[in-house]
């Protein structure tokens, strides 16, 4: 397991005079889930961006398996809050999209990988369906689905669960780190919320306000171990960690005790 | 139920709303009549509804209206047809290249300001009194407005379809016809349809200065020998047509974008 397979190097990035992330040094292993945590606004967003190549870094690197990050390609995929999936499309619809630039595939390995794909979020029965007739949930997953469809090594999750209600949302960080574990990807979720990263983390990075720096890094998976099942989620271990990443979040804002 | 209908924010059927419009549409052509009838108002000036039905027939049969009619529509037809497949390539562009929008946007906005009628001495001198001239002052009236809704509605695709198709490995080309296009069309076609409306209004100032057919030129002609129910006749035949296609579009609304 390469552990410098995504890496960034003194990234720097400003919009005008605005300085959003400032010398940002990372390495992130192959096949691992990193969790982005930050204020919101931090410029935490706009440093994964950077990784997908839709932003460029004013100053730094970014390199996946050691290629320089140029812009944007299928390599790496992102799935967004909102706008996730394309509602002209169904289900199905949405899943081929991913492959619709590949000319690696024939007319059968695609259908054949709709339905494994369909099977793996658990919407077979849906596969016809507009996003419009399903959850906001079953939506991200179709997001998921079509960016794995794609062949995309790296996820790119910028606050994926936000706007989902609190039990859909549990259940989709433990169907994501099942489907990173089966497909063996690997992901950058970006979110603000503390107990979402601590339970699908194997590794939590934590910036700081704007301009976003590495204020601490987590190693989350020696703690919690590998599997997460609900039950993590009441352990005294969970309880602890989560508690203390708040503590150091409050001691950086300056909150009063 | 009837309770519900006046109540603040209360719910109707499809079935009770149309009832309802029908039952208005009746009593408003019935005070009409009445009103009509009883003499309050010269019939120059107010004719009744059976008196225009009645000259509606007339016209159909012996002063060939639905030949009016069709040449009416083939003319505003050719110029929306026209507008729009200019408008859609050049409003996508705008909005996708900064060059393009950068450059186009003052011209088209001062254009779109000049009121059409006062470029028909203009246009006459430019194109006769020619079908030439009908089609570009139909043009000039509903291009300018229709490349700015274009603009528009590229320019409300949401960005994360755009980045989406990028880490999906598109070309910029790909993303401008598999993606942003899609995602514009409900919005594009309602402004198609909403074009295509103010067609007709510029069709009947083409028709009034410059042409012996069309529904524009029937009701000038009947104006000119003040008679009122031809005039009614051909303003009622306008708005049926404009009823009738925009209902027509509604309905291919409906079913192109069923998913929405």
């Amino acid at each position: 397991m390469a552990s410098d397979y995504l890496t960034f190097e003194k990234v720097t990035k400003a919009f005008g005079p605005v300085l959003v992330v400032s010398e940002s040094t990372l390495a992130i292993a192959r096949y691992s889930l990193v969790v982005f945590l930050g204020p919101s606004g931090c410029g935490k967003t706009t440093l994964m961006r950077m990784a997908g190549g839709l932003d460029t870094p004013t100053s730094g690197t970014i390199r996946l398996d050691g290629e320089a990050v140029a812009g944007p390609d299928r390599r790496r995929g992102m799935v967004f809050q909102s706008y996730s999936s394309f509602p002209w499309l169904t289900v199905e619809g949405n899943i081929a999209f991913g492959m619709r630039y590949r000319n690696d595939l024939n007319a059968a390995q695609r259908a054949e990988r709709v339905n494994h794909y369909l099977k793996l979020i658990g919407l077979e029965d849906f596969a016809k369906s507009f996003p419009n007739r399903i959850s906001g949930g079953m939506r991200q997953r179709v997001a998921i689905a079509r960016s794995l469809a794609a062949g995309s090594d790296v996820l790119l999750m910028d606050e994926p669960f936000g706007a989902l209600d609190a039990l859909t949302r549990e259940r989709l960080q433990v169907e994501l780190r099942q489907i990173q574990a089966e497909e063996r990807k690997t992901i950058i979720f970006v979110t603000h919320d503390v107990e979402e990263a601590v339970f699908l983390a194997d590794r939590i990075i934590l910036f700081s306000a704007r301009p976003a720096r590495v204020l601490r890094d987590i190693n989350v998976a020696t703690v919690l171990g590998a599997s997460r099942t609900l039950a993590a989620r009441e352990s005294q271990e969970f309880f602890k960690l989560r508690n203390e990443i708040l503590h150091l979040i409050r001691n950086e804002a300056g909150v009063v005790k | 139920m009837i309770r519900e209908l006046f109540t603040f924010r209360g719910r109707a059927t499809a079935r009770t709303e149309i009832l309802i419009g029908v039952m208005m549409a009746m009593a408003v052509l019935f005070l009409w009549e009445a009103v009509a009838r009883a003499g309050f108002v010269a019939p120059q000036f107010l004719p009744s509804p059976s008196q225009v039905l009645v000259a509606l027939w007339t016209m159909v049969t012996t002063q060939h209206l639905l030949w009016h009619a069709a040449i009416s529509s083939l003319r505003v037809w050719v110029a929306f047809l026209l507008a729009a497949a200019m408008a859609i390539p050049i409003g996508i562009l705008m909005s996708s290249y900064r060059i393009v929008g950068a450059s186009l946007e003052p011209i088209i906005d001062f254009i779109r300001y000049l009121p059409v009628p006062a470029l028909v001495p203009l246009s006459i001198i430019w194109f006769g009194v020619g079908e030439e001239t009908k089609i570009f002052l139909l043009w000039l009236g509903t291009f300018f407005q229709l490349v700015l809704l274009v603009a528009d509605d590229m320019r409300r695709v949401p960005h994360e379809y755009v980045e989406i198709a990028f880490t999906l490995g598109a070309k910029p080309r790909q993303v401008l016809t598999d993606v942003a296009f899609r995602a514009m069309g409900p919005s594009l076609v309602d402004n198609l349809r909403i074009t295509l409306g103010w067609c007709w209004t510029y069709l009947v100032i083409a028709e009034i200065v410059a042409a012996d057919s069309g529904l524009g030129f029937v009701i000038w002609s009947a104006r000119r020998y003040v008679k009122t129910p031809e005039v009614m006749a051909g303003v009622v035949v306008i708005g049926l047509i404009g009823l009738l296609t925009d209902q027509i579009l509604r309905a291919m609304h409906r079913r192109m974008f069923r998913y929405m």
